[in-house]
């Protein structure tokens, strides 16, 4: 039916603001009992992990960082997240895409798998490699048995005085191993939410597989991708309870960041240790800032996009 | 005859094939060995060293502190969602950010701040110290390190909920007659539950097998303030790799049994949520 | 209980909802709130219901003569049923309807076997006593709003306010609630307010139907009145189809081309541009002419489906296109071919001046 009136302009109905709430008393109440909680287990601890590394001054917070032992301890936590991190990241992206493009038996089981380490305490996280590989583990056992597993690999391994328990291998297993769900764990409800069909449209249009994930996947996850690396090596620089069981406590050949915190706190040595923490917490602000920016830069996107 | 598969997206046998070799070395063969070194011991032996004295009190400690700290998470972690989701205060956007904090902050940095903070003569410890109350150093010092580090479990399962949460449902309840109280806990609360329990499981299973933040403000005195996986570090210093096996086999056979919990219960919220009839 | 408001204005920032509202509800009246999106209907009901407060002036909202403007909604008694019908979703259908009298204070609370015999009559009134054990994620969107409706009656209010209540169901559904909740009225004598966009909706449940737009009551009346005497082109169109031809005032009567209509309405006589409004079943077809009161046109198409045909016509002078409706006996007689040439008489004709806006 035609009619020569036309309608008045939509006026956009307001939002209603929420007309039920309680009495202001009650939220001072309740915001003042937030912030005592927060602040008693998260303001003060953070602040003071800052306080107590400069007490003695900056001089000696540049001292315990330059110190020998320091350094090799930095050097190995970064050379420890050098290689857990990339190593992750392709297992991450390969696990993500097995599963959220594909369709097959046991995807639950291989889910539950990846959230394993999360539910395991990290000092059995150590404990597992030490059975495999320590000298009463798998590994040692057959190696010093008279007939040893793999005989060549035992020689091998003796010949070039290569350990893996108390070494720094043994220390890269073990961050592996507690880091490898972060950056899968991001990616694939990412990946899932996003489906198949950009991938799909790609191949009808000639693209091979590397193409599609090069030019068509990877742009769409590279926020969430990011995310679960930060996230990723801010625990492997971390870790502290499976790298303990792992690494024997060598000064200078097997301690990581965390390691030379216990060490100098074992020692009495207050500010030192704090200092040491205090890059560690550094890095964690570190990381909240950018996981914050990361979700600006998502939530305009999907913004942008709607 | 079967149709043949056909996938349309390539690399299905080489990304399934990584990921299953990437797990298998990493994961399944090194728990197998966990198991196999059980089985080492006989019986006898196992049992004997799962319910030694010293166990059972590790396991009295960690079961219990961890539970505690769980609670109490539960009940401040709600508090501070609310406060994040409902209200506006000066810094409220800081405060949200840093809520994951311990999920950042390497377990050790946390450990030596902790045990710090609450010693007789830390900022926060000597507050307590002239009412008697030692923090650090005891059970009570457990309890505040199991507390920090599950704090944003709750916080982050239950803030979505609260965002979504409907007004007119909470209208609805005001219009027949419920005071602010009432409609919190008949309505709010009822619909928070499922997050809540989600995330009160998770934080008792981050909790059970912490070990970082609470080995420097526990004195770690057997029998008396030694959680779990503190024992078995012990025993493998010791070279009791067999029963420090034993110990983890326990740990493992709960966490998993937790692992499952939680995921009926996620599986159980979202069928709770599914309406049936559009 | 009867309601009434008098000089509401309610500002969302610079958006006025509602400007200047002053309306009186009779006891036991079922009222309709009728208007487009963004009129203030809503934010009336809800400023009655205590969900919303109007700016501070001289407003008052009064519950059978007492001031009630700053009581709020949960005092209020007064029974407010939502859309999207805010079913607390944990709850069964028997404890939703329940709620209101469980929490009432100690004092007025009535025994278990006391709410268990209110919720049954509910539950009979609405006719779903086998449903009183299912969640409302297992019910339909029919039996969702009845579940709503008898959870807001539990409580005996004193007003009834219903947001749009058959807003979202199928149109077959909402024509049967529709009638369900005039009979229920014609029962129960509460006085009821409900919002509608749905014109046929408020002309067929209500004693009277308020007209809103852009904050303000543009007319109020009976169905009938408002129907064949509405106050403004807005009211007219609003209430249903509509086609307008450009004229010219012209000694008392209307001209529209040569064609000179006379109109029940009395005009001034002085000249001026007029646009008649003539609804699309007032509207004669012949094939012999009769001036002055018919003047040619062109039949474009028509469509015989359905209770009435429609036929799309071109005035043979001006071009002006518009619709006629025809019962199916009048289309028989006639049966018009695209293209012919015919001659129309209008019926009913309303004129208001040309410096209006729709």
């Amino acid at each position: 039916m035609t009619t020569a009136a036309s309608r008045l302009p939509q006026m956009p109905p307001p939002a209603h603001p929420r007309s039920t709430t309680e009495s202001p008393f009650v939220r001072g109440l309740l915001i003042g009992v937030a912030l005592l909680f927060l602040g008693l287990f998260l303001f003060l601890p953070l602040i003071s992990v800052f306080v107590q590394a400069f007490a003695k001054g900056i001089g000696f917070y540049l001292r315990t960082l330059s110190d020998p032992m320091a350094w090799s301890a930095i050097k190995l936590t970064l050379i420890a997240a050098g290689i857990s991190v990339p190593l992750n990241c392709v297992f991450g992206v390969a696990a993500a895409w097995a599963i959220a493009k594909f369709d097959f038996r046991g995807k639950n089981l291989l889910l539950t798998l990846i959230d394993l380490p999360f539910s395991i305490s990290p000092v059995i996280s150590g404990l597992i490699y030490v059975l495999v590989f320590g000298a009463q583990g798998w590994l040692g056992l057959y190696e010093n048995a008279d007939k040893p597993w793999f005989p060549w690999l035992a020689n091998w391994l003796n010949d070039h005085d290569f350990h893996i328990i108390f070494a720094v291998p043994g220390i890269v297993l073990a961050t592996i191993f507690v880091t490898f769900p972060f950056v899968a764990r991001e990616l694939i409800p990412l990946m899932q939410a996003q489906g198949r069909t950009e991938e799909e449209a790609a191949r009808v249009l000639g693209a091979s597989g590397w193409q599609t994930f090069w030019r068509v996947t990877l742009p769409n996850i590279k926020w969430g991708l990011l995310y679960g690396v930060i996230l990723c090596n801010a625990r492997a620089m971390g870790e502290f309870g499976a790298v303990s069981v792992v690494s024997g406590h060598i000064r200078g050949q097997t301690n990581t960041i965390p390691l030379h915190v216990e060490i100098l706190y074992d020692e009495y040595n207050f500010t030192g240790a704090f200092a040491m923490a205090s890059v560690l917490a550094f890095l964690a602000l570190v990381t909240l800032a950018l996981k914050l920016w990361i979700e600006r830069k998502n939530a305009a996107l999907h913004a942008a996009a709607e | 005859m079967a149709a043949p598969k056909n996938r349309v997206l390539p690399g299905f046998r080489l990304t399934l094939g990584y990921t299953i070799l990437y797990l298998s070395l990493i994961v399944l063969i090194p728990l197998a060995a966990v198991f196999w070194k059980t089985c080492t011991l006989s019986w006898g032996q196992f049992y004997q060293v799962i319910t030694s004295p010293q166990a059972l009190a590790a396991y009295r400690l960690s079961f219990g502190a961890a539970l505690l700290a769980a609670a109490l998470n539960a009940v401040f972690g709600l508090i501070v969602a609310w406060v994040l989701v409902r209200y506006q205060f000066f810094g409220k956007k800081l405060v949200d950010a840093l809520v994951d904090l311990p999920f950042a902050l390497p377990t050790a940095v946390a450990g030596i701040t902790l045990a710090t903070l609450y010693a007789p003569d830390g900022w926060i410890g000597q507050c307590f110290a002239p009412l008697g109350i030692k923090i650090s150093f005891t059970r009570l010092g457990v309890l505040v390190a199991l507390t920090f580090i599950g704090l944003p479990f709750i916080v982050r399962t239950v803030q979505p909920i609260l965002e979504d949460f409907d007004p007119e449902i909470e209208e609805a309840a005001a219009s027949l007659g419920a005071n602010r109280w009432q409609i919190f806990w008949r309505v709010i609360l009822p619909t928070l539950s499922p997050a809540l329990l989600t995330g009160f499981a998770l934080a008792f299973a981050r909790a059970l097998g912490e070990y970082g933040s609470v080995v420097f403000i526990s004195s770690n005195i057997p029998m008396k303030t030694q959680i779990v996986p503190l024992l078995i570090m012990t025993k493998l210093e010791q070279f009791d790799y067999a029963g420090a096996t034993a110990l983890a086999v326990v740990m493992l056979v709960f966490s998993f049994a937790l692992l499952l919990a939680i995921n009926v219960l996620q599986w159980w919220t979202n069928r709770y949520n599914h309406t049936g009839l559009s | 209980m009867s309601v009434e408001v008098k000089h509401l204005t309610k500002k969302f920032g610079r958006f006025v909802a509602l400007d200047d509202v002053s309306l009186k509800v009779e006891s036991g009246e079922l009222v309709a709130l009728l208007g487009p999106s963004g009129s203030g209907k809503t934010t009336l009901l809800r400023t009655i219901a205590g969900l919303e407060f109007p700016d501070p002036g001289n407003a008052q909202v009064l519950f059978y003569g007492q001031d009630v403007t700053m009581i709020p909604a949960s005092q209020r008694q007064a029974g407010f049923a939502f859309q999207h019908y805010a079913l607390f979703r944990h709850l069964t259908v028997f404890e939703n309807i329940a709620f209101g009298l469980r929490v009432r204070p100690a004092g007025t609370r009535p025994s278990e076997a006391g709410i268990r015999q209110r919720v049954e009559k509910l539950l009979q009134l609405i006719q779903l006593e086998p449903l009183a054990g299912r969640y409302p994620a297992q019910l339909s969107g029919g039996q969702r709003q009845r579940v709503a409706l008898a959870r807001a009656l539990a409580v005996e209010p004193k007003v009834l306010l219903l947001d749009e209540p058959f807003g979202a169901l199928d149109a077959k559904v909402r024509k049967d609630l529709r009638r369900w909740l005039r009979n229920l009225h014609d029962e129960i004598h509460i006085t009821t307010l409900f919002v509608t966009h749905d014109q046929e909706e408020a002309l067929e449940v209500s004693d009277r139907v308020a007209i809103l737009r852009a904050g303000k009551i543009e007319q109020i009346g009976t169905p009938e009145q408002i129907y064949d005497h509405p106050a403004s082109p807005f009211v007219y169109d609003f209430l249903g189809n509509v086609n307008l031809f450009h004229g010219r005032v012209h000694e008392g009567s209307v001209m529209i081309g040569d064609t000179t209509f006379i109109t029940a309405q009395s005009i001034a006589a002085t000249e001026s541009k007029a646009v008649a409004f003539v609804r699309p079943h007032d509207i004669r077809i012949t094939r012999e002419p009769a001036p002055p009161r018919t003047f040619p046109a062109r039949v474009i198409r028509s469509n015989a489906a359905g209770p009435f045909a429609q036929l799309e016509l071109e005035r043979a002078d001006g071009g002006d296109r518009f619709m006629a409706q025809l019962s199916k006996d009048e289309f028989q007689r006639l049966l018009p071919k695209n293209g012919e040439a015919v001659f129309v008489e209008l019926m009913n004709v309303r004129v208001f001046g040309d410096d209006f806006s729709i």
